[in-house]
């Protein structure tokens, strides 16, 4: 057992125990305006955040696990913000533009190369297209195609 | 004899070619629908209906149809959580557990060919059990008060602990985490917000969809674009097939999780998470001697998958012979008889028993084809790994995406996924198991309501929650459940 690993255990379970403060002061400070039924909306969330204090203080006290090392540290931030990109274009752009772009970024992280990327990106979202819009009559976002 | 005489009727409406051919049709799409990421049975029942009607099917065939839809998408729904570790449906998130641990060691398709088996049987023996007795089944399941609720949803999560892994105090912070997922929104009873955070969005709380396809598919790509190099993916084959021992060793587990499936379907509301939650943890719980659940039991696919189908078979009983729907699918099953002009309860047996003997007649015949459709493709959909990464994981990615927007039409839904596949991902890092959360989202909300209705039926007065002689039953198991581990632990110790 790597000393990293209890260290990372120790701040998941911090992390338990502040949202579980969080949670139950949030839950507890609720404004109720009028009583519907006897328990009202606060006491179940307030236990369910007590237990997850516990929870948390208990891995803060017994740490269990190693942490994995990261192996390409820079491949899931490049996803996540190839991902974030796609969903704030997904609307301006249209779903085809948008999501052969960002299917072609996550072929590229795959390690693919960029011409075979770019194909499985076009490939992807006209296949996704004709899928939701054409087959199964959920409309996508038309965006800057002229459809 | 009676019940025989009618169920031979059944099978003359459903064994006609043309019936045959739309029971056929509807399996295909259940299938697919299955393997779809937020894309259920219920879009796809809804899609078809309009059809039905422009063709003028007879009720009787669109029900055919429409059903076989439904519980054809029960067997879709594992292909991609054995094979890629990211569930179609939410009853498949048990199946992660095993099956995909088994697809990594070559055995996908051993695992496809065993669920396809469980799906089976829990489907027919479910058909049997309503054929016999589907409506005194659904008094009973009606009858079934708030308070037995709470006790078995109780139940139900008191069993998070064993499906959690290693650490007891991650597994039950995991479900904390879920049931404070399923609680963000406007509170039903009393109109007031909790933990929106002042966004607007999230009044409306958080969808499964977006948390399933967040934790699950984005988390799970995530982790492996970051560890491509390493050969970590499944495997095609190289693993043994699967062996009829192996199917007579999976035999009582799918005899039992078709009873805990069947029982806990037949009940408005609790569905085909609940059972298949249910299944596993028994299974694990009774072959803690023998079995390596967690690392590839055959038994861990088998059990949930079977749960599964039976479930879902059972949510029909209270639709068709009370006209009491007890999920959102069987509700629109029952829009399209009432728009058939057919009213489901007692009656229909005698009214119309074209269709409902039509119906269960044609529920035999769909899944003896669903299981001949599925036993010959468990090769080719384990073909799906031979796809390269740089082809799969975009496809993948953008499919979840799609189906996330096509369900909500909003692009916070996709950054809300992008946060909880972050998420999924540190969880995977830090070894927080994902399916505890995933059944705290689902049954804490459940919990809440069913607690909350029991104390405004007993005025507050908390005896009523262990009054009926089945709630105390479900207590005691639960205190059995949170009791157990700790026995375990302190015996080991001593």
């Amino acid at each position: 057992m790597s000393s990293k690993g209890l260290i990372a255990d120790r701040v998941l379970g911090l992390g338990f125990m502040v949202l579980g403060v969080l949670a139950a002061y949030s839950a507890w400070t609720l404004q109720v305006p009028f009583a519907a039924d006897p328990l009202g909306p606060t006491p179940f969330p307030v236990t369910v955040a007590l237990i997850l204090l516990v929870c948390g203080g208990l891995l803060v006290l017994k740490p269990v696990h190693r942490f994995e090392p990261i192996e390409r540290p820079a491949a899931p931030p490049l996803m996540v913000v190839a991902m974030a990109a796609y969903a704030l274009l997904m609307e301006p752009l249209g779903f085809m533009p948008a999501t052969a772009l960002m299917a072609c970024a996550v072929a590229l992280l795959f390690g693919a190369r960029i011409v075979f990327s770019g194909g499985v990106g076009i490939i992807t979202a006209v296949a996704l297209w004709l899928l939701f819009d054409k087959l199964l009559d959920l409309p996508l976002p038309k965006g800057i195609l002229p459809l | 004899m009676e019940t025989f005489s009618a169920l031979g009727g059944g099978f003359a409406v459903a064994l006609t070619p043309f019936n045959i051919m739309l029971a056929l049709m509807g399996c295909i799409v259940g299938t697919a629908i299955g393997v779809l990421p937020g894309i259920g049975p219920l879009n796809a029942i809804a899609l078809l209906l309009p059809f039905c009607l422009a063709l003028r099917l007879p009720p009787e065939s669109a029900l055919i149809l429409l059903t076989a839809v439904y519980y054809g998408s029960g067997y879709g729904g594992r292909i991609t959580a054995i094979l890629l570790n990211m569930p179609g449906e939410p009853s498949a998130v048990l199946t992660t557990l095993d099956g995909h641990p088994l697809a990594k060691q070559g055995r996908g398709g051993a695992a496809l060919a065993i669920s396809g088996i469980g799906s089976f049987i829990g489907a027919t023996l479910s058909v049997v059990a309503m054929t016999f007795m589907s409506v005194p089944l659904a008094r009973v399941a009606v009858a079934f008060s708030p308070a037995d609720y709470v006790a078995l949803i109780a139940f139900a999560l008191s069993l998070l602990g064993a499906v959690g892994g290693v650490s007891a105090p991650k597994a039950w912070g995991a479900g904390c985490f879920g049931i404070m997922l399923a609680l963000v929104g406007v509170d039903s009873g009393t109109g007031v917000e909790r933990f929106t955070l002042g966004s607007l969005e999230l009044l409306g709380g958080i969808d499964f969809t977006v948390l399933a396809i967040g934790l699950f598919a984005i988390g799970e790509i995530l982790l492996l674009v970051e560890t491509t190099m390493r050969a970590e993916a499944a495997k095609i084959g190289g693993g043994q097939r699967l062996t009829l021992k192996e199917v007579a060793f999976c035999l009582p587990a799918m005899m039992r999780a078709t009873g805990i499936g069947f029982v806990i379907g037949v009940l408005p509301g609790a569905g085909a998470s609940v059972a298949s939650a249910l299944s596993y943890t028994a299974e694990k719980r009774l072959n803690e001697s023998n079995g390596k659940f967690g690392q590839g039991d055959i038994r861990g696919v088998a059990a949930p998958e079977t749960a599964d189908n039976a479930a879902q078979i059972g949510n029909l009983v209270p639709m068709l012979s009370l006209g009491i729907p007890g999920s959102g699918t069987t509700a629109v099953l029952l829009g399209a008889l009432l728009m058939y002009n057919i009213t489901p309860g007692p009656l229909l047996f005698e009214q119309r028993p074209e269709v409902a003997w039509g119906l269960i007649a044609s529920m035999y015949v769909g899944n003896v084809l669903l299981l001949a459709l599925n036993l010959p493709l468990v090769g080719v959909f384990a073909r799906l790994l031979s796809v390269p990464a740089s082809v799969l994981y975009p496809g993948v990615l953008a499919l979840s995406f799609a189906g996330v927007y096509a369900a909500s039409n909003s692009a916070f839904d996709l950054l809300m996924a992008i946060v909880f596949g972050v998420l999924g991902w540190l969880f995977r890092k830090t070894d927080i198991p994902l399916v505890p959360i995933i059944l705290g989202f689902v049954l804490g909300r459940m919990l809440e309501d069913n607690l909350r209705r029991a104390l405004s039926l007993s005025g507050g007065d908390v005896v009523a929650l262990v009054e009926s002689p089945v709630s105390i039953g479900l207590w005691v198991l639960t205190a059995g459940a949170l009791v157990w581990p700790l026995i375990m632990v302190l015996r080991r110790r001593g």
